[in-house]
């Protein structure tokens, strides 16, 4: 017995003098190989822990929760965790790579000057379809008058899915009636929000979760979400040899961006090591594997000489200067507008 | 004698009891507490102590003068304003309701026949109900989201059924069928164990002797066994019920567009709104009403057992 | 019995095993399907379970569940024994309302209040801090099964052994304690299911490291959830088996509900 707790303290022991890096993230977002040389250039560890949401991992950041060293937030969650305290500055002279960014992706308003954060990926959100069933159907995919239009769902009722996010449904629905995504005027949410209820009968559900599936399966025929999601489920469709195709694309009204960048937080045990990793995933090479295991777009120029050739060309994975003007991202909100938000959301789910 | 008696109570409830104030009761009461609070603008609460801009220090920011600042009923108030949360509560009851009696209906037969059958095989059916609970949750769902899809083999002999007598086909995911029937699915051996528990010290003689004296089977039931099994039935409807309330991964998951259940709102405010204290009225609200309700089942079944000697 | 009605109990009963099957034979048989898509069968292959062996992160994470399972499941029936028999024994106030309120209260919100009492507290995250809140919730189910159970017991024989001389200890171990046994053993299987499927409370004390597989899971949503998830929920369904089976064996027999 007192050999066996001999040993267990001394794996404890050894576990503790290990070169641990502890990412929290979400789950396929860092490419195994990536890991594995990473692993190899600093010897040390990548232990990950992942969230299914990005507002879990607020919450439970906001809470307290420490042993993090980097964390990878959207654009709109870098505010809050910035002013709660909970990010450290950065020192941008440790990481040289910095340099291959692009630079539209730096500076941003959510962190002018990059202080806290550094750009890793994007997405774009969008409709992914059905292509077989739309063609049949005569509908068009680049409006998102698909999602909205009485008219146009009446032929697809319960066969359409919209995120189960208020940000993203709301800024769908400000796009389409002409206003901007991030309209904080209540007269322009009052109208999205009747846009929104008039549209719901039609909608099977609302579904964050497991759109990619019921898209491929063939269950769903339109589904609102994010184009490495669509990505996927082209490719599971191919890969299972579906009878029809999914395809996906951006909307003539505009659509929404979502950056994601890497933070370190404040209480990171290891910011050594945080720094180390984020000069290595700005390497050009790195930074594509990303970009090629899941097709998000890539904010690291250096990357694109590696990205495979057919995810380049995805227009609303590398949109290009054309298009990007008509992606917005979504602005941090304070607390009152989003406690507005979410009562017009309340609403809008509760709605008959 | 009496303080060897006051010795055993304290021995006897005194480890629960100390166990549930420090791990519960406490971190409880801090959350409770933050309904009265304001929300930080930016997530969590508004803080009590903030660094002072002049001095560079921790200094605590409420005193006698501005505790208005940062106390509020505010949240409560918002409560009342809007009838869709009185809705919603109302809702998620009725569901929970409808839950707790389909799973009492489908455990009663099923707890009593494993109470009847041959000793050494109780252990063994027992474990047979509760085993498909050891795979993982979303797991189990998502193969009644299979079963109940359109391209499910029961979806689909339904519809063909349907279409026999020409009815349209229906959908039965994301429909307040499909989510009442994971509901009860999820919460079925928290039903039979409790019932088996209890069913299972029935005394048969006590049957055998009302056979004896002529009674019938229904009467049997009614006048001898459904009595002796209420502290189960209470038991067993309370862990189906009180859970179910909460539940929002099954709502998320089949509700469809008006899935929406009081779990899902609370969820809502924790998470996507970071309205902390807003749910913490709504938790409050919630438990309060199942601690009233369960206060009133319990005077219900003490009279009910009164009446029954 | 009349054979009437025991044939519509055995229907009655068939139709609820049934119930609680189909969805299970789906799982285990998808853990066996040739498609990543988990929807529909296209055939037979071992190669989720292959994966599965090189995946050591779920492995893990199945593991720390398995011992945060078992050690809840061992605390929580003590513990909501107790809890039980005080509430059945004496008139208690506080007690019963400790007892309910853990089930009652919003997962989210004692989620939450733990993470931050744990912060408070100082206490490193990990696989004793979700223990720790496994066991808090657990205590009120086997509670309110022994309760019940214990609930129109006859009395008398606890105090005939007292007659006969039975210290208090000895009267509930060869009286009392047989007599709740199956109301334990519920309690205890109660108390394991929760903490092996439990997400929300999880995922806010879990420490930076220590995932559970619930945690891994759920993480999984978004992306697809791969028949190497069902893989790992038959493995873990059949070992949970296996060590109930192998401790209702060696159990000394005063455990056993006999």
């Amino acid at each position: 017995m007192k050999k066996l707790f001999l040993a267990l303290m001394m794996a404890a022991g050894v576990a503790q003098a290990e070169d641990v890096l502890h990412i929290y993230n979400w789950n396929n977002y860092l490419a195994p190989e990536t890991v594995k040389r990473f692993e190899a250039s600093c010897k040390c560890r990548v232990v990950q822990d992942y969230y299914g949401a990005m507002e879990e991992m607020l919450a439970k950041l906001s809470a307290g929760a420490k042993g993090y060293d980097i964390a990878v937030p959207t654009g709109f969650a870098i505010p809050p965790l910035m002013k709660q305290n909970l990010l450290q500055g950065l020192d941008l002279a440790k990481v040289p790579n910095v340099k291959n960014i692009n630079p539209a992706f730096m500076n941003s308003k959510f962190d002018p000057g990059n202080k806290y954060s550094l750009p890793y990926s994007f997405t774009t959100t969008l409709l992914g379809y059905n292509q077989n069933k739309l063609k049949e159907l005569g509908i068009n995919p680049d409006s998102w008058s698909l999602i909205f239009d009485p008219v146009i769902l009446a032929k697809i009722k319960g066969k359409v899915t919209v995120l189960d996010d208020s940000r993203e449904v709301f800024a769908a629905a400000l796009m389409y009636n002409g206003y901007s995504a991030n309209s904080v005027n209540p007269d322009e949410l009052k109208k999205a929000q009747e846009t929104i209820i008039k549209a719901k009968p039609y909608w099977a559900a609302f579904n964050g979760q497991s759109y990619i599936k019921e898209l491929t399966v063939g269950n769903i025929w339109v589904a609102h979400g994010y184009s490495s999601d669509m990505f996927q489920a082209v490719a599971d469709a191919k890969a299972a040899k579906r009878p029809f195709v999914v395809n996906y694309g951006l909307q003539k009204e505009g659509n929404t961006m979502s950056v994601d960048s890497m933070v370190v937080l404040k209480n990171a045990p290891r910011p050594d090591l945080a720094y180390k990793f984020m000069n290595f995933i700005a390497e050009g090479k790195n930074a594509a594997d990303l970009t090629n295991l899941i097709g998000v777009g890539n904010p690291n120029l250096a990357a694109v000489p590696f990205v495979k050739a057919d995810i380049k060309s995805i227009p609303s994975v590398f949109p290009d200067a054309q298009a990007m003007k008509k992606l917005q991202q979504l602005n941090a909100l304070e607390g009152k507008q989003l406690r507005e938000l979410n009562k017009l959301w309340t609403k809008v789910k509760t709605s008959k | 004698m009496a303080k060897n008696k006051s010795l055993g109570r304290w021995l006897i409830s005194g480890p629960p009891l100390l166990y549930l104030l420090i791990f519960f009761a406490i971190p409880t009461l801090i959350m409770a507490f933050a309904a009265f609070r304001f929300p930080g603008d930016y997530g969590g609460l508004l803080p009590f102590i903030d660094i002072n801009p002049e001095s560079g220090k921790n200094e605590l920011l409420i005193h006698a003068g501005n505790w208005q600042e940062f106390l509020t009923f505010e949240n409560f108030s918002r409560f009342f304003e809007d009838t869709i949360y009185v809705e919603l509560f109302i809702k998620s009851f009725w569901y929970a309701g409808i839950t707790t009696l389909v799973c009492l209906c489908m455990s009663y037969p099923l707890a009593w026949l494993i109470a009847r059958s041959p000793k050494k095989y109780r252990d063994l059916l027992i474990l047979l109900v509760i085993l498909p609970f050891w795979s993982n949750f979303l797991i189990r769902v998502y193969a009644w989201m299979i079963i109940l899809g359109p391209q499910g083999y029961f979806a689909m002999t339904i519809n063909q059924g349907l279409a026999l007598v020409g009815i349209a086909p229906i959908q039965l995911m994301y429909s307040h069928f499909a989510v009442i029937v994971v509901l009860v699915y999820v919460h079925l051996p928290f039903m039979v164990l409790p019932l088996y528990a209890n069913l299972e010290k029935h005394d048969v003689a006590l049957l055998d002797a009302a056979q004896d004296l002529g009674a019938s089977g229904w009467r049997r039931f009614w006048k001898i066994t459904w009595p002796l099994s209420l502290p189960g039935v209470w038991a067993g409807s309370a862990l189906v019920f009180i859970p179910a309330l909460g539940m929002f991964a099954v709502p998320d998951l089949l509700g469809g567009t008006d899935g929406m259940m009081i779990g899902n709102l609370i969820k809502q405010q924790f998470l996507d709104s970071r309205d902390w204290p807003f749910g913490s009225v709504l938790s409050i609200m919630l438990t309060l009403a199942v601690l009233m309700m369960a206060g009133l089942g319990m005077m219900i079944g003490r009279g009910r057992q009164r009446n029954a000697l | 019995m009349h054979s009437k009605q025991s044939k519509w109990l055995w229907a009655a009963a068939i139709f609820v095993y049934g119930f609680l099957y189909v969805p299970l034979i789906i799982v285990v048989a998808y853990s066996f399907n040739d498609s990543k898509l988990n929807a529909e069968w296209v055939g037979f292959t071992f190669k989720w379970y292959g994966l599965l062996l090189h995946n050591e992160q779920m492995l893990v994470a199945a593991r720390n569940s398995l011992i945060i399972a078992v050690v809840t499941s061992c605390c929580a029936t003590v513990l909501g024994t107790l809890a039980g028999l005080a509430m059945h024994k004496y008139k208690l106030r506080i007690l019963p309302i400790l007892v309910l309120t853990p089930i009652a209260i919003p997962e989210i919100l004692m989620g939450v209040a733990l993470l931050i009492f744990f912060v408070m507290l100082n206490m490193t995250l990990g696989l004793v801090s979700v223990t720790l809140a496994h066991i808090a919730f657990c205590i009120g189910f086997v509670a309110i099964v022994v309760r019940s159970r214990l609930q129109g017991m006859d009395e008398a024989l606890v105090e005939a052994a007292r007659d006969l001389g039975a210290s208090p200890i000895q009267a509930f171990r060869l009286v009392t304690m047989p007599l709740i046994m199956p109301g334990i053993i519920a309690g205890a299987l109660m108390a394991f299911t929760l903490s092996i499927d439990d997400f929300v409370i999880t995922f806010f004390t879990a420490g930076a490291g220590a995932s559970t597989l619930p945690l891994q899971i759920y993480s999984m949503i978004r992306i697809a959830v791969t028949p190497e998830v069902n893989a790992i929920s038959t493995l873990l369904m059949l070992l949970t088996l296996t060590l109930i089976l192998i401790a209702s064996k060696v159990a000394p027999s005063a455990l056993r509900a006999k």
